[in-house]
């Protein structure tokens, strides 16, 4: 029994089990299923239930399912078959509103220039809807999202970390909470393929395009084979942030002396190896940092913090999902102030501590917003016995917290990427043994990097 | 004319199993509940208990709660154990998502 809304994420849901895509289910509008609700027509069409364990048939009787065809428009021009081209995906629901570049065999094969590892490599199924994914599914997206085939290896390496089930994208694919997956990049790929780390780094930039067409494609993998349709497939009450997800690159050179980068201090990589770490996150704000006055540089730091730490003091529910394991999300702070907090005395590690001791939340608010229901039902006994704190922390230890050096070179403000994150997973990138020629025909192509 | 010949990006799916056969009938049957306890599965679940059971005076509809409770552990393959070895001829799911 569902909500007639729900109808795409349960057909997605056994398809990812590897069933056929759709099953019996007996659907009712979402008012019945609403507080107080009239359940009278569960009696009226009890006869329909008792159907789905009796007479239902799958209306898919064949098991297997190869590649699909090659698909072809024809037009009276170019620029009439490139229309043509983009009516057909919005059509069949492929696209996400913005032209596309057509994935036609010799845009993929270039994209695949870029591939460390053979394009039939299997990456998995992507959930929930199961859609098989390889190198070259990837590739197929990125070309779709105007990417270049230096782009693929953070591509593939964001894929694997969002296909490990420790990310918890299954259910946050379906779920209604609008998570959105974040990239964090390290490593020397991050400026070679031109990807933001400093000013409007999580928007659009010309002279560092890379982040917006690699998560471009990653949401257009997770719509077209993991089947996240709004409405459909996913249930998202708004969607934020989803048509390029944020990918960015850490701002390693402004890492103050003794700072690992985010790829080292979560997840073990050698400093500058290249590595991706994807979270999710539900929300984004920017936070006014910097002092308004005469503050010491003692008292701007500290009241820096003391304002981030307010803002992350919220009853975030859906944040639960990582109490344990996952993240609250993720502070970004531009390297200028890095380098302040460190001259101070600051790291990451006493920040996230700080973080973490002052975003906790009296009991007392925490009832008053209903906060201790969500946390009783939720699995994480780590998440249910903390409700023996007062003031309770909104995440089970600091080292949760993601600290990220990125963001242009200005001290006013800082960025909370409020999390919605089961886990943090990082991958390594592996990069293709022409990635130096394929950076000089970027160059070729785009110009000289931006300094 | 121009024609452009493209990949299909909604890629393959794969069916790896059927699902499982209907029964024959209820009467006699063992019929469980797996429930995610949200979306008034409080009422409609045992609403839907007591209707069976008095359409099929025969069967047995164990009780809502026989089955882990909740998103995080009805699709876990422990709850999925413990409805096999329960020997139900059929399950029921709810509630609205």
């Amino acid at each position: 029994m569902t909500r007639a809304d729900f109808v795409g994420v349960m057909t997605n849901a056994v398809a990812g089990l590897g069933l056929a895509p759709d099953a019996a289910m007996v659907t009712f509008p979402i008012e019945m299923f609403l507080p107080g609700s009239d359940i009278g027509p569960l009696d009226a069409r009890r006869r329909e239930i008792y159907d789905g364990l009796t007479r239902w048939r799958s209306a898919f009787d064949r098991a297997g399912d190869g590649a699909p065809p090659r698909l072809r428009v024809e037009g009276t021009s170019a620029e009439d078959a490139l229309a043509r081209f983009n009516h057909l995906m919005l059509i069949n629901r492929w696209g996400d509103g913005l032209p596309l570049w057509p994935p036609t065999e010799e845009r993929v094969n270039w994209i695949l220039r870029g591939a460390a590892q053979s394009g039939e490599r299997r990456l998995g199924t992507f959930p929930p809807r199961g859609g098989v994914t390889t190198v070259k599914s990837c590739a197929i997206a990125l070309a779709m999202a105007g990417g270049r085939p230096e782009y693929l290896p953070v591509l593939v390496a964001a894929v694997e970390a969002f296909l490990d089930p420790e990310s918890g994208s299954e259910a946050l694919q379906a779920a209604s909470g609008s998570a959105f997956p974040v990239v964090i990049v390290n490593g020397p790929i991050g400026p070679r393929i031109r990807l933001n780390a400093g000013f409007g780094c999580l928007g659009p930039d010309p002279q560092r395009p890379a982040g917006a067409s690699i998560g471009r494609a990653l949401r257009l993998l997770q719509q077209n084979l993991g089947g996240a349709l709004p409405g459909i497939g996913t249930m998202a009450n708004y969607g934020g942030l989803r048509y390029t997800n944020l990918v960015f690159a850490e701002d390693e050179a402004s890492l103050p002396a003794g700072w690992p980068p985010h790829g080292s201090d979560r997840h073990g990589f050698a400093p500058g190896a290249d590595s991706v770490s994807l979270a999710f996150a539900n929300g984004a704000t920017n936070i006014r940092r910097r002092g308004a006055r005469k503050e010491t540089p003692e008292e701007d730091a500290l009241q820096g913090m003391h304002r981030m730490a307010d803002f992350m003091r919220v009853p975030n529910m859906a944040g639960l999902a990582g109490y344990e394991h996952g993240t609250p999300g993720i502070i970004m702070i531009p390297g200028v102030v890095a380098q302040t907090m460190a001259g101070l005395g600051w790291t990451k590690a006493s920040m996230r501590e700080f973080f973490w001791e002052h975003s906790r939340i009296p009991l007392a608010d925490l009832r008053r917003a209903g906060g201790p229901a969500w946390i009783e039902i939720d699995t994480s006994k780590v998440a249910r016995e903390s409700l023996a704190l007062d003031p309770w922390p909104i995440t089970a230890r600091p080292e949760n917290f993601v600290i990220v050096v990125a963001g242009g070179g200005h001290p006013t403000n800082s960025y909370w990427l409020q999390g919605y994150s089961p886990g943090v997973v990082g991958r390594p990138v592996a990069l293709p043994v022409e990635f130096d020629r394929l950076i000089a025909e970027a160059e070729r192509d785009l110009g000289p990097p931006a300094p | 004319m121009i024609t452009l010949e493209f990949h299909d990006p909604s890629g393959a799916i794969e069916v790896k199993q059927p699902h499982a056969p209907r029964v024959a009938g209820l009467a006699g049957k063992r019929v469980g509940f797996v429930s995610n306890d949200q979306w008034q599965a409080y009422r409609m679940l045992p609403r839907l208990k007591a209707l069976l059971e008095a359409d099929f005076p025969s069967i047995e509809v164990l009780a809502v709660d026989a089955f882990p409770q909740g998103n995080g552990v009805i699709g876990s393959e422990e709850t999925a154990a413990l409805v096999k070895a329960s020997g139900v001829d059929a399950v029921i799911i709810g509630n609205a998502a």
